[in-house]
């Protein structure tokens, strides 16, 4: 083979050269890390957007639990329609009262949980305010049982 | 200018209407204040429960720095988006109804004083009653001080607006006599601020909602010192058992930037109609921006955690110490009853010479209001102060 048909003999890189190959292999190599890291970024703000609508729904539900039980005790939606001109009863009976205390208790601790409290501090303000010494029932229904 | 030329010039150009501490502040940073020598305060008062986000909070002063280049004031006859957005906000996070803007507390009150009478109106009332507690404190302007029984006595004053009455406090049986036809609004501070740091027990609460419900009143709750994370949640009444068909607030909501708040419930919401209340500068853009760098802040659930429980380190701390006989409040909202005999006021003064601002709202007892982003090492500091400070006393 004449030396004009050989293929050319791969040249030998300068240093030059392999300093900018190598910075073009470091620039790819920061390049696919932000890539990755973009996308670490991205499912992260996806993941905190979820847990963000999750608490969201969770708090909705809540409220609407609370506003059913501050009906339940006693306040009136129509409240505002027609008057109500008769004087509150000096001593209301026992067991309304019992109710309306009970409904207390459940509006509090929905209240509570709303505001973010736990399930420890709700246990404890329902005790100190209620008397309550079996809090379980009322705090697996709102909060759910504990795990 | 000193502190001696201040105090002259007061004495000739401002009407005497407080009794100020002999301290000129010109510098403060989250907790901590500066006088004008140099000497560092450990703030527990944050101006009277103002200053909760810590003074200059970086947040809030690039809130309104950067609306009052943009615009200051337009007047309640246009839109700006920080008013509207702040009402959402306010609403959203409480009540659900509805927002009238005021520029403090007392303004705040005042629009919840009109809802409660034009309400009772529609309900036929001619002659409509506001009940409120003894020892409430609603505000100095003639409708909140009528509300506002201790100071409502002084004849001075008189005459003062009709149609209010006082119930004795946390009483619920007396409550329910107090309530009656009449009653058009039952207006309460959920943990009394003023009168010393005093918590309305829950079956006070429970009776006041089940009175109003049944002669079809308003229950409004003052939440003008306990609300916006004071007691640990955003407002007091989510650790009550009872939920208020009016909130007001101001003080903190602000950050330091005069505003103030009257939320109502969907059903006391249209009350109100053009023409019935209105303020020039209510919900300007500078304090509605400012506002809701505060809510940023404080409405996040981490936070309002770390006030519960740096609230029950400073109220272990306190109990600990002697002559400390009982420990009031909910969360950074905590009064001090000293032991008997021991002069609060004295306390007081020495405090401030130690380098810790307390108030005392009452003899006997000490109000301390840190700003919640406090840290537990300054609670530290400040528990050792007090202490420090009460033995001081007793060896005297």
């Amino acid at each position: 083979v004449s030396s004009e048909k050989r293929p050319p003999e791969p040249r030998a890189l300068t240093s030059g050269t392999a300093e900018r190959l190598a910075a073009i292999v470091e620039a790819a190599e920061q390049a696919a890390a932000k890539v990755i890291d973009d996308a670490e970024e991205q499912a992260q703000r996806l993941l905190q957007d979820a847990n963000a609508r999750a608490d969201r729904v969770v708090a909705e539900r809540l409220r609407a639990l609370a506003d059913e039980l501050d009906g339940s005790s006693g306040a009136s939606d129509g409240r505002t329609d027609g008057p109500h001109l008769r004087p509150v009863e000096p001593a209301p009976e026992p067991s309304q009262d019992g109710r309306s205390k009970a409904a207390g208790a459940r509006l509090l601790a929905t209240q509570m949980a709303v505001s973010g409290a736990s399930r420890e501090e709700i246990e404890q303000r329902l005790r100190a305010g209620f008397d309550l010494t079996d809090t379980s029932e009322m705090l697996d229904a709102i909060l759910g049982p504990e795990e | 200018v000193n502190l001696t030329d201040l105090q002259t010039l007061e004495e000739r150009y401002l009407m005497r209407t407080y009794k100020r501490a002999p301290v000129e502040f010109v510098r403060g940073e989250g907790s901590v204040l500066w006088d004008a020598d140099g000497k560092e305060y450990l703030d527990f008062l944050a101006g009277i429960s103002v200053c909760t986000v810590g003074h200059c909070n970086a947040e809030v002063v690039e809130a309104v720095r950067e609306q009052a280049g943009h615009l200051m004031h337009t007047s309640n006859l246009f839109y700006t988006e920080p008013m509207v957005r702040l009402a959402e906000r306010l609403a959203e996070s409480s009540l659900g109804g509805r927002v009238f803007f005021s520029n403090s507390g007392t303004e705040a009150n005042e629009c919840a004083i009109k809802i409660a009478r034009k309400h009772a109106h529609r309900r036929g009332i001619e002659a409509p009653e506001i009940v409120s507690f003894e020892r409430d404190f609603h505000g100095r302007s003639y409708g909140a001080l009528a509300a506002t029984p201790a100071l409502a006595a002084n004849p001075d004053l008189a005459p003062m607006l009709p149609g209010f009455r006082a119930a004795p406090f946390d009483d619920a049986a007396a409550l329910r006599e107090v309530v009656g036809e009449r009653t058009a609004a039952v207006l309460i501070e959920p943990i009394q601020g003023e009168a010393g740091i005093y918590p309305l027990s829950d079956e006070t609460l429970l009776a006041a909602r089940q009175a109003c419900d049944e002669v079809g009143a308003l229950l409004i709750f003052d939440e003008i010192q306990t609300g916006m994370g004071r007691t640990g949640s955003l407002w007091a009444y989510e650790q009550t058992p009872v939920r208020p068909d009016v909130i007001t607030s101001a003080k903190a909501l602000g950050g330091g930037m005069p505003i103030g708040a009257c939320i109502a419930s969907p059903a006391a919401s249209d009350v109100l109609e053009p023409g019935d209340h209105g303020s020039t500068f209510a919900g300007g853009p500078v304090a509605c921006a400012a506002a809701l760098a505060v809510l940023g802040i404080v409405d996040d659930a981490a936070l309002l955690r770390r006030v519960r429980e740096l609230g029950t380190q400073l109220r272990e701390g306190l109990l600990a110490l002697d002559r400390v006989a009982e420990v009031r409040g909910r969360g950074l909202m905590l009064g001090v009853g000293l032991a008997e005999g021991v002069d609060a006021a004295a306390v007081g003064g020495d405090l401030l010479e130690r380098g810790l601002i307390v108030n005392v709202p009452e003899p006997g007892t000490l109000r301390l209001l840190p700003p919640l982003t406090v840290d537990p090492d300054q609670i530290e500091r400040a528990v050792a102060m007090i202490d420090s400070a009460l033995l001081s006393y007793a060896a005297t």
